[in-house]
């Protein structure tokens, strides 16, 4: 390991200052170091959008950023946008419209549905789809996330 | 997976730069978005102890219609309306580069050297141990063309081909000073196959300028992959024309994901200026162009369909450019 440098930034709201060493990637730094394992590893070469986080509100792959280079920014992941009871909007229509069956690929796809919905509150489903095109999901065949994200975007 | 210690280095300005480049040359990668270069690195393949990022570089920000920094992410770029007004075959090459979450941190520099692909290269170091290593890492040999001198790997990035025929410049700094290059020229047709652009060490990509007459031209970018989404070019074509009635006074067309680099056919296409865009002419110089190219079998699609595809490709884009019609 090279030397650890301190890095500061904000992570899910409140300030952070951890020792890292120059490779550290962010997804590891997330899931190994402080333990908020809610941001998945799926392929760890950019190719399936399960590490999704929010950079300064962007839907980001964690998996190929270097934790040094996110250094006073914003770091949202999805323990930052679940609520402390219960779940925020896209996550429950996840769970009533069958949108989530293993699971694994939903913290990313849940990221990448809430940045598009605070940029475009109301989208097509062509462009709601084109949104998550970097996300790939295994067991829903991908209909029901989009019917997810339009119930959300309608409000409850 | 994690990475192998390196030191990381945060430039600020071009000046710099050059003297990290100076003072570890030969044993330093650039570091833009990463999202060509860390799964490189994750895999093992050709690591250095010292990574300079770009990030923080002054002069290798900003977007314009006449300029565009190293850095600008594809994602920012993409939302430059005017930008994507004026140059139709970037806007249509910019929407198919991997996902809008790579596309998120991806850079304009970082697509134009993005490292050549290979279904022998691109594996884990395990995989490729236990293959026997090949001439592009810690290897001799070439396991698609067997011999011992040239790599073959395929240049997959999506914007050089649409950046060919809009001409657009690259502006390059290096530790001897700057200089401007056409796009067209900044890719080594003779070389190994493993040095493949005319960047001397240490250079770098500043920005990419455009002549104002890049905006009166039609153009248009179609790539082949085997899902709409994620997937490298198989080949992606981009045809430009400046028209006075149905005649081209300019036309270019350019060609990736096919061949160790980028080209541009002006010595094919010369002979569709000067007089009206026939169909038959279109065709004519399709077939050339599809003669000319030489894929090999190290991407997912077989060389021969590609090939074929090449012609197919270069005569729907000149022909959409010719009826002047969008994607
Ligand atoms: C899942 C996935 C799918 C992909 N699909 C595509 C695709 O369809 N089409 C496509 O074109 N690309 C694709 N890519 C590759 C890559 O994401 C893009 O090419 C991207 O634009 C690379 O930019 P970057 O800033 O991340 O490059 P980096 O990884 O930072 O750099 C790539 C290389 O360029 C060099 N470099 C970067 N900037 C400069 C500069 N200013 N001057 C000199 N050298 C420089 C670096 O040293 C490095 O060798 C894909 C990547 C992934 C992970
Ligand atoms: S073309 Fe040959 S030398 Fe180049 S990466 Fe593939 S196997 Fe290696
Ligand atoms: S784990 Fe990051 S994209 Fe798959
Ligand atoms: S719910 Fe299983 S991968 Fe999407």
């Amino acid at each position: 390991m090279s030397d650890p440098r301190i890095l500061r930034l904000r992570l899910n709201g409140q300030p952070l200052e951890v020792s890292v060493p120059p490779e550290r990637i962010l997804l590891d730094l997330l899931r190994e170091e402080l333990n908020l394992t809610g941001t998945k590893r799926g392929c760890d070469l950019g190719t399936c959008g399960c590490c999704t986080v929010l950079i300064d509100g962007r839907p980001t792959l964690s998996c190929l950023t270097l934790a040094h280079l996110v250094a006073g920014r914003e770091i949202t992941t999805i323990e930052g946008v679940t609520p402390a009871t219960g779940l925020n909007p896209v996550q429950k229509a996840f769970v009533e419209l069958g949108a989530t069956q293993c699971g694994f690929c939903t913290p990313g796809f849940v990221m990448t549905a809430g940045a598009l919905l605070r940029e475009h509150p109301h989208p097509t489903r062509q462009q709601i789809a084109d949104a998550v095109s970097g996300n790939l999901c295994r067991c829903t065949g991908y209909s029901k996330i989009l019917d997810a994200i339009t119930a959300a975007s309608r409000g409850p | 997976m994690h990475l192998d210690p390196f030191e990381l280095h945060r430039p600020s300005t071009v000046e710099e730069t050059m003297a990290l480049a100076r003072r570890y040359s030969g044993s330093f990668d650039y570091l833009a978005g990463g999202t060509d270069l860390l799964p490189n690195y994750k895999m093992h393949l050709n690591l250095r102890p010292h990574l300079i990022a770009l990030e923080d570089v002054q002069e290798l920000r900003g977007h314009s219609v006449d300029r565009v920094g190293a850095m600008t992410r594809l994602g920012d770029l993409e939302r430059d309306a005017a930008f994507l007004r004026a140059y139709p075959a970037i806007a249509e090459a910019l929407r198919e580069v991997a996902t809008p979450l790579v596309r998120a941190t991806g850079t304009v520099g970082g697509n134009l050297f993005l490292e050549t692909r290979c279904f022998f290269f691109n594996q884990s170091y395990f995989w490729r141990q236990s293959l026997g290593f090949c001439l592009k890492a810690e290897g001799d040999r070439c396991h698609v063309v067997p011999q011992k001198e040239k790599c073959y790997a395929t240049f997959s990035g999506d914007l050089a081909p649409a950046l060919m025929v809009l001409d657009a410049e690259a502006e390059i700094h290096g530790p001897d000073g700057a200089r401007r290059v056409p796009v067209t020229d900044l890719y080594d047709a003779r070389g190994d196959g493993i040095q493949r652009t005319h960047l001397a060490p240490g250079e770098l990509l500043v920005a990419v300028h455009f002549p104002t007459a890049a905006r009166a031209r039609r153009s248009a970018y179609l790539k082949l992959r085997v899902r709409p989404s994620f997937d490298f070019p198989e080949l992606g074509v981009a045809a430009s024309a400046i028209f006075d009635g149905e005649t081209p006074t300019e036309l270019a067309v350019a060609a990736g994901g096919l061949e160790t680099y980028p080209r541009r056919f002006d010595d094919l296409t010369q002979s569709l200026v000067g007089s009206p865009l026939t169909d038959e002419r279109i065709l004519d110089v399709a077939t050339r162009i599809r003669g000319a190219v030489r894929p090999v079998h190290n991407t997912f699609l077989a060389p021969d369909y590609r090939k074929k595809m090449a012609g197919v490709f270069v005569r729907r884009a000149l022909t959409r450019v010719r009826e002047g019609t969008a994607a």
